[in-house]
């Protein structure tokens, strides 16, 4: 099949995301194209040749992913580490196992506030993704209305307009549009260079929205057929039967626009002016800046920023998979 | 007759009431999607055609456009160094990518653990892996030590000198995205048809020759979608030299990129200059974006 991307028609939109048509993403499983066929099996000598092929691929492959461990080992073992430990020569493992890194991070260099700022934003911004992008997607899936087609390709437009190009417009509207719009119908003084207005141009993407919708297309009809026989309306329909069946989609939903608000640099770096409101990923930036030495602290605070996404990872390991294809990647 | 009109009115209202539940529930999406996305474009360029400090000020025409064509530092620094980016991130991403994913598609044991442990990077803060890089590549870091042991005495900061700091930063991001590039390609790899193999197989192909003869060229429309995504992603880095050199791309323009130097315009209140560097970005990702849809539109896919 052929894909056109935007200019698709909505029939192959509803079975192709626009963005990815190369097969399925997975971690699991699929089909191991690469092994040659083992036909020879009989032939003298072949098991040894077999046998030294597949020490060599095991070992390459533990060194590749020691390779890519080793960096979070190092910065995991360095901070429980004291500060002399890290100028003291090299060993694997602390030689003093100290928490005074995660200690000091959290109560002497606000990483606790900035912790529960960044829990805040993330967790805001995943509860209006998982309810407009639903709600949203559902529409676009099961309700007839003129224009739907339209406006849904205006939502996956969306997706390639670069965050950059919105720093400027966004940051004035933030600044003095909104604020004054606002002062209009008497809400004085509203500001949202801060936490809230991180939370307000994020309250949904066309990703996650793409998801959904995909999502509600593969639902079979008969069961809403039976509510609205039941005399259920849409949106009993949509709470009741169509929520219920979307587990995997909101999942999804969910971890994606966790992780990227989590590790958001970009809109904080822009939005965030006053210390106290800073993010874990931006309260890093200063941190490197002012105290460029104190390892065990800037890895303890290393640390804090990738758990909840590494445990994430672990858990839900195919929903992150799922929203490859409709998140595009980081630079 | 009177039956058959209600009926048919029914449905009729049935059908207004169902458009107007549809709309009503894609109100507040599609409200957020025109204020922060759509309106923002028809913005930018109206900021860009003011002198525009933190305030609007006079018109000014295309003169913020006529500044950046003149504009040293864009040039020699921030478009050069986003280009030298670009054109060596990419090829490493790719071959990278694709190699993992020749490994963790063959029938090996622990198979996911390795996608996942290839994939992670990817998934991480940016900021956390900067932080860890910046460790691992001080003076007296751990790949100082790694290489005084094989010989090579020094002690460079490596981010922090003028001819290290970007080779760095690349080095640093080839390793990261590598995983999301991994994915894309094994997605690719799996929609080869195991016949092919099999053919080669009879035919006695060895697996480096069966390799690029035939799974090399079949991955074509896995590369264009690969280099794409890479592209794009390299075009706007951001994170990476902010951490690195902070809003004036240090150590001396060296981490500078376009992203960048927007933003760095944007907050030395040169919002209209700023707005002027955005539209020329998003008119050249554009048109990449374009020419990959029409390779795209031709590319006969799985």
């Amino acid at each position: 099949m052929a894909s056109e991307g935007l200019s698709s028609t909505p029939e192959e939109l509803r079975s192709t995301p626009p963005a990815l048509v190369v097969g399925e993403l997975s971690l699991e499983g699929g089909a191991a194209g690469g092994t040659p066929p083992t036909a020879a099996a009989g032939i003298p000598g072949r098991e040894r040749a077999d046998l030294f092929r597949t020490i060599l691929t095991y070992t390459v492959m533990f060194t590749v992913a020691a390779l890519f461990f080793i960096p979070f080992l190092w910065s995991v073992s360095t901070s429980f580490r004291t500060i002399a430990d890290t100028v003291q020569g090299f060993s694997l493992l602390p030689k003093h196992w100290t928490t005074v890194g995660y200690h000091e991070v959290f109560y002497k260099y606000h990483f606790g506030r900035y912790t529960m700022n960044s829990a805040i934003i993330a967790g805001a911004i995943t509860l209006t993704n998982l309810f407009l992008a639903s709600i949203g997607g559902y529409a676009f899936a099961r309700l007839k209305f003129p224009g739907r087609e339209v406006l849904f390709m205006l939502v996956l437009g969306t997706l390639m307009i670069p965050d950059q190009l919105r720093l400027v417009p966004i940051y004035q509207m933030l600044v003095n549009m909104l604020p004054s719009w606002l002062g209009h119908v008497g809400w004085q003084n509203a500001t949202f260079t801060n936490r809230n207005g991180v939370i307000l141009i994020n309250l949904v993407s066309a990703a996650s929205l793409f998801l959904m919708r995909q999502f509600f297309l593969t639902i079979p009809r008969d069961l809403e057929e039976a509510a609205k026989l039941d005399g259920a309306g849409y949106f009993k329909t949509y709470r009741r039967v169509m929520l219920p069946l979307a587990g995997p989609a909101l999942a999804a939903v969910c971890i994606l626009t966790f992780q990227g608000s989590w590790n958001g640099l970009f809109w904080p770096a822009v939005l965030l002016q006053d210390e106290a409101q800073r993010t874990i990923p931006l309260g890093l930036v200063y941190f490197q800046t002012i105290y460029t030495t104190l390892w065990p602290q800037l890895m303890a605070a290393s640390v804090v920023a990738i758990l909840p996404v590494l445990v994430l990872f672990v858990l839900f390991q195919r929903y992150f998979v799922a929203g490859v294809a409709a998140s595009g990647v980081k630079g | 007759m009177a039956v058959k009109e209600r009926n048919a009115r029914g449905l009729g209202s049935e059908r207004l009431r169902e458009a107007l539940v549809g709309y009503g529930f894609i109100a507040l999406p599609m409200s957020f999607f025109l204020l922060f996305f759509i309106f923002p474009i028809g913005y930018a360029a109206y900021i860009s055609r003011y002198d525009w400090g933190i305030f609007r000020g006079p018109f000014v025409g295309f003169d913020n456009y006529r500044q950046l064509y003149h504009d040293t530092v864009f040039w020699q620094h921030a478009v050069r160094n986003t280009l030298v980016y670009t054109a060596v991130v990419v090829p490493l991403q790719m071959a990278i990518g694709l190699s993992l994913a020749v490994v963790v598609n063959q029938a090996i044991r622990f198979r996911t653990f390795f996608r996942s442990a290839f994939y992670f990077p990817s998934l991480a803060s940016s900021a956390a892996i900067v932080s860890i890089a910046t460790y691992i590549l001080a003076s007296d870091g751990l790949l100082n030590s790694f290489l005084g042991r094989l010989g090579y005495e020094h002690s460079y900061a490596w981010f922090a000198r003028q001819d290290t700091a970007l080779p760095a930063i690349i080095g640093l991001n080839a390793w990261t995205t590598a995983g999301t590039m991994m994915l894309f390609y094994l997605a690719s790899l799996q929609a080869i048809s195991t016949e092919v193999y099999e053919a080669a197989a009879i035919d006695g192909a060895g697996a480096w020759r069966t390799f690029w003869k035939i799974t090399f060229p079949l991955l074509k429309p896995g590369h264009f979608f690969v280099a794409v995504v890479s592209i794009i992603g390299a075009l706007q880095m951001f994170d990476q030299s902010f951490i690195v050199g902070g809003t004036s791309g240090g150590p001396n323009y060296s981490t500078m990129t376009v992203v960048l130097y927007l933003y760095n315009r944007a907050f030395s209140a040169h919002f209209g200059y700023a707005a002027a560097i955005g539209l020329v970005l998003f008119v050249f990702i554009f048109t990449v974006t374009l020419i990959q849809r029409l390779l795209f539109g031709k590319a006969e896919v799985a």
